[in-house]
């Protein structure tokens, strides 16, 4: 049984779990602020939305792929969304809206990279900067207000009075992706292709299909975080999203999946999402500048580089680590 | 479990008309870049008949394997199962169709589990969801036959070669089919994984599979085989009953008019210089490692030939990784030409001439984005030319292509040209590449890993005279194989490994096989 359960939460989630607990130590030893009902649920709200995003790359990850349009897609459903919002479409019309717009983004890049033969990378670089590009010419540059309590209160509202909307929503998308990853065929096959892409074309894996359908999924999910991060904010413009494919990488790589494919680790992007909010979280409340925070979440993208490249050296040395 | 299923299925045959052949291959071709690699080859498989495939590399098997089990479309002719014309999209349609294969190459996914890529592209499932519990029952079970006791969980990168070359057994024959090829299923094998599988063929056979096999040993082919047909050169020389052909025979349609290299060459070879006087090239004090090996002692002279003999396991392929800097060395020490060197990485080993030929060339020998030159050359040392500073560490083309140019007409690399990618040559002429990569480092100690392993008989002899000469220069060699007839005709002495020790030690003169297995097994 425990056995089982460290195979299917990870055990190499353990790094971004021990330094989840120590960053809380030492953070509310230092502020009284810090562990507050209040700033937990901060925290938690913002690791949240994290969490959505990260979610779904770590499928892309575990693929040996990476998709750099993530940011741009969850500003861009949340500018569609507000833009239907303020011209009195029905609320859920506007959700699945938002959410719609993600899959369909997410298709056009599972296209480029299947049908052009374009790496991800730069395929998803190429819309990164197109989808921001629409978001502008939408916009116009200004900040469209919504006023929809409701969903802002679907979000950041309690749910039992104590759990945020957001988590319960991270939690639905974890248990989803969880299903998906580990239980399904195209989960499997996900993996398959990370892991090495000539036996998964010997197995017969629709490598073009599998492909494709990972991407529709992480543009669902960005476009989700998307949806949450307006929710919350009220006020949506093309800042939204800005930089936050560094910030998902950043939590796959530090919840315990490998760069190099073919494993992904769900439960570790959830831990690595707490971390990171609550690191951001701290520095905030210590008073340090937010000025120092991409200088701290680089070095701890640093760490767990070093951490993973440690980590696939096993009793024979790797050769390419150093 | 698979096997009755199979024997239930193939049991209701009780029309007297002959069945049709459960595959039948008629004038298959196939041509690459404009050259033609197979003129119109036929070939029948029939129920419960085990047809073995020979030939030498780059004969053809490997092209009508792909052909039989949809990696590779033919330019023309016709496959037919139990009489109907099939045309296989892709490899998961051949399978579906009912032809399996156990691949040369491992196609396993080294990140994942032992049970998940068994299944993968096959997942049983209920709603859309995988049934782990199932797929691990029935893949312990299979495991089980093949004799295999490792948790399915397991994940793959993390067990031996020969046990993924297992797994990769389990895999073929998990589902349902009529049409098994196995193309050299035993490369990876010790004797007694062999025997197994063996055991298992028979009992398919018995179910009424028709298994294609294909494998460079010969006295396998001719334990398990009914009936055999020999390619050369694209073209079917014979198919014939096992029974009404021999050893000989079937050499002598590999090889056509180069068999002459048969006659007598099994074990005699022009002496040796005496190295009793020669200083010792390599030593080795008391190296232990990571609780694979144990203490080994081994001084190897330059010009000697020194082969290790072990099972699996043994330490055999772990002294020779630990020797280039692959594996760290806990205790012990190594010597080189009498003064302590530090090897501690495959850099330093080559700087002080030191190379490995490794075991498995696929994975850690060719680079297979590279050409057959750039592979060759990869560690080549040349001369410092006169009077001028070889500061600049920049490669000298004209330099560069004379020295590969004459590797291949010594080495005898047959290649369409000096810039063909690597992975277009024949697994023997691959082998031959990294040989002369080898050379061209000019070594002081070269560690030969398994140098055969998937190499036909002609390459195999000239693979066996190059290393003579290697020695014949001085170069101390040492070999590691688990063909002891191969260690017998190259090594000066033997050394035999088991459990991490060396066991025994013996002139190769007077080694017998049987003494050498009696050894290893212990």
């Amino acid at each position: 049984m425990q056995a089982t359960l460290k195979k299917w939460l990870g055990a190499d989630s353990a790094a971004a779990v021990i330094a989840l607990v120590a960053v809380l130590v030492v953070f509310s030893l230092i502020s009284p602020h810090f562990l507050t009902f209040i700033n937990i649920q901060n925290i938690v709200v913002r690791a949240a939305i994290l969490a959505v995003t990260g979610l779904g790359m770590t499928l892309i990850i575990s693929m040996r792929a990476l998709d750099l349009s993530v940011g741009s897609v969850m500003g861009f459903a949340a500018i569609v969304a507000a833009e239907l919002l303020v011209r009195g479409v029905a609320m859920p019309l506007v959700v699945l809206a938002g959410l719609a717009a993600g899959c369909l983004l997410g298709l056009l890049n599972g296209l480029l990279i299947t049908l052009l033969k374009i790496p991800s990378f730069v395929a998803t670089l190429a819309t990164l900067s197109m989808i921001f590009g629409m978001e502008l010419l939408i916009t116009d540059g200004q900040t469209v207000s919504i006023h929809t309590p409701l969903l802002n209160r679907l979000v950041v509202g309690n749910v039992f009075g104590v759990i945020p909307g957001a988590v319960v929503i991270a939690l639905i998308v974890f248990a989803a992706t969880w299903l998906i990853f580990y239980r399904t065929p195209f989960g499997r096959h996900v993996a398959a292709i990370g892991g090495d892409l000539k036996s998964a074309v010997g197995a017969g894996i629709n490598v073009r299909l599998v492909t494709v359908g990972a991407f529709v999924l992480v543009g669902l999910c960005a476009a989700l975080s998307g949806l949450m991060t307006a929710a919350q904010l009220q006020n949506v413009n093309s800042t939204i999203g800005v930089g936050a494919e560094l910030t998902a990488i950043a939590v796959v790589v530090v919840g315990g999946t490998s760069l190099s494919g073919g494993r992904g680790n769900l439960f570790g992007t959830l831990c690595a999402a707490l971390l990171l909010s609550a690191i951001k979280s701290g520095l905030n409340i210590t008073n340090v500048s937010p000025l120092w925070e991409d200088l701290v979440f680089g070095g701890i993208l640093i760490v767990a580089l070093i951490v993973d490249g440690l980590r696939r050296e096993t009793g024979r040395k790797g050769m390419l680590a150093l | 479990m698979a096997i009755e299923a199979q024997a239930a299925a193939a049991s209701p045959s009780s029309g007297r008309k002959p069945a049709p052949p459960s595959l039948a291959a008629a004038a298959l071709r196939k041509s690459f870049g404009g050259v033609e690699v197979l003129h119109g080859v036929d070939l029948e498989l029939h129920p419960g008949e085990v047809h073995a495939l020979l030939g030498e590399n780059g004969a053809g098997k490997s092209t009508i394997i792909n052909m039989l089990s949809g990696r590779l479309r033919p330019d023309s002719g016709e496959i037919s199962l139990n009489g109907v014309p099939v045309s296989f999209r892709n490899p998961l349609a051949a399978r579906r169709a009912g032809v399996s294969v156990i691949a040369q190459e491992l196609e396993l996914v080294p990140t994942m589990s032992v049970v998940e890529n068994v299944f993968l592209g096959a997942e049983p499932t209920a709603y859309g969801l995988i049934r782990w519990g199932d797929a691990g029952r029935k893949v312990r079970a299979v495991l089980r036959e093949l004799g295999l006791d490792i948790d399915p969980d397991r994940i793959v990168s993390t067990i031996g070669v020969a046990d993924q070359q297992l797994v990769e057994i389990a895999k073929a024959i998990i589902g349902d089919f009529r049409v098994l090829i196995m193309d050299e299923p035993t490369s990876a094998l010790n004797l007694s994984d062999t025997e197994r599988l063996f055991k298992i063929v028979r009992r398919l056979k018995a179910a009424g599979v028709a298994i294609l096999y294909v494998s460079h040993r010969l006295w396998e082919v001719f334990d398990i085989a009914d009936r055999v047909t020999v390619v050369r050169d694209g073209n079917r020389i014979f198919t014939e009953e096992i029974g009404n052909t021999d050893v000989r025979a079937v050499i002598r349609g590999m090889l056509g008019t180069k068999s002459s290299l048969l006659e007598g060459a099994e074990r005699d070879r022009a002496p040796r210089m005496s190295h009793a006087a020669s200083a010792p090239a390599i030593e080795l004090r008391g190296i232990s490692s990571g609780g694979l090996l144990k203490e080994i002692d081994l001084t190897v002279a330059a010009g000697e030939v020194v082969g290790l003999a072990g099972v699996i396991g043994s330490g055999r392929a772990e002294l020779c990784e630990a020797i280039y800097g692959l594996r760290s060395i806990d205790a012990g020490e190594i010597r080189l030409r009498g003064a302590p060197a530090v090897l501690a990485e495959p850099r330093r080993s080559l700087s002080q001439g030191t190379f490995l030929l490794p075991e498995d060339r696929k994975l850690d020998g060719v680079f297979a984005d590279l050409d057959v030159r750039e592979n060759v050359i990869l560690n080549f040392v040349a001369e410092p030319t006169k009077g001028k500073a070889s500061g600049l560490n920049v490669i000298r083309g004209g330099i560069e292509r004379s020295a590969f140019s004459a590797m291949r007409e010594r080495l005898g690399i047959r290649c369409p040209g000096a810039t063909a990618p690597i992975t277009a040559l024949s697994g023997g002429n691959q082998q031959k590449a990294l040989f002369a990569r080898a050379v061209l480092s000019k070594p002081s100690v070269l560690i030969l890993s398994e140098p055969t392993r998937g190499v036909d008989v002609g390459a195999k002899e000239e693979i066996y005279a190059a290393i003579d000469a290697f020695a014949a220069q001085g170069i101390a060699v040492i070999v590691s194989s688990s063909e002891i007839g191969e260690l017998i005709r190259l090594c000066d002495r033997i050394q035999v490994l088991r459990g991490g020790r060396i066991v025994g030690q013996l002139p190769a003169a007077q080694a017998a096989e049987q003494t050498i297995l009696e050894m290893m097994a212990g």
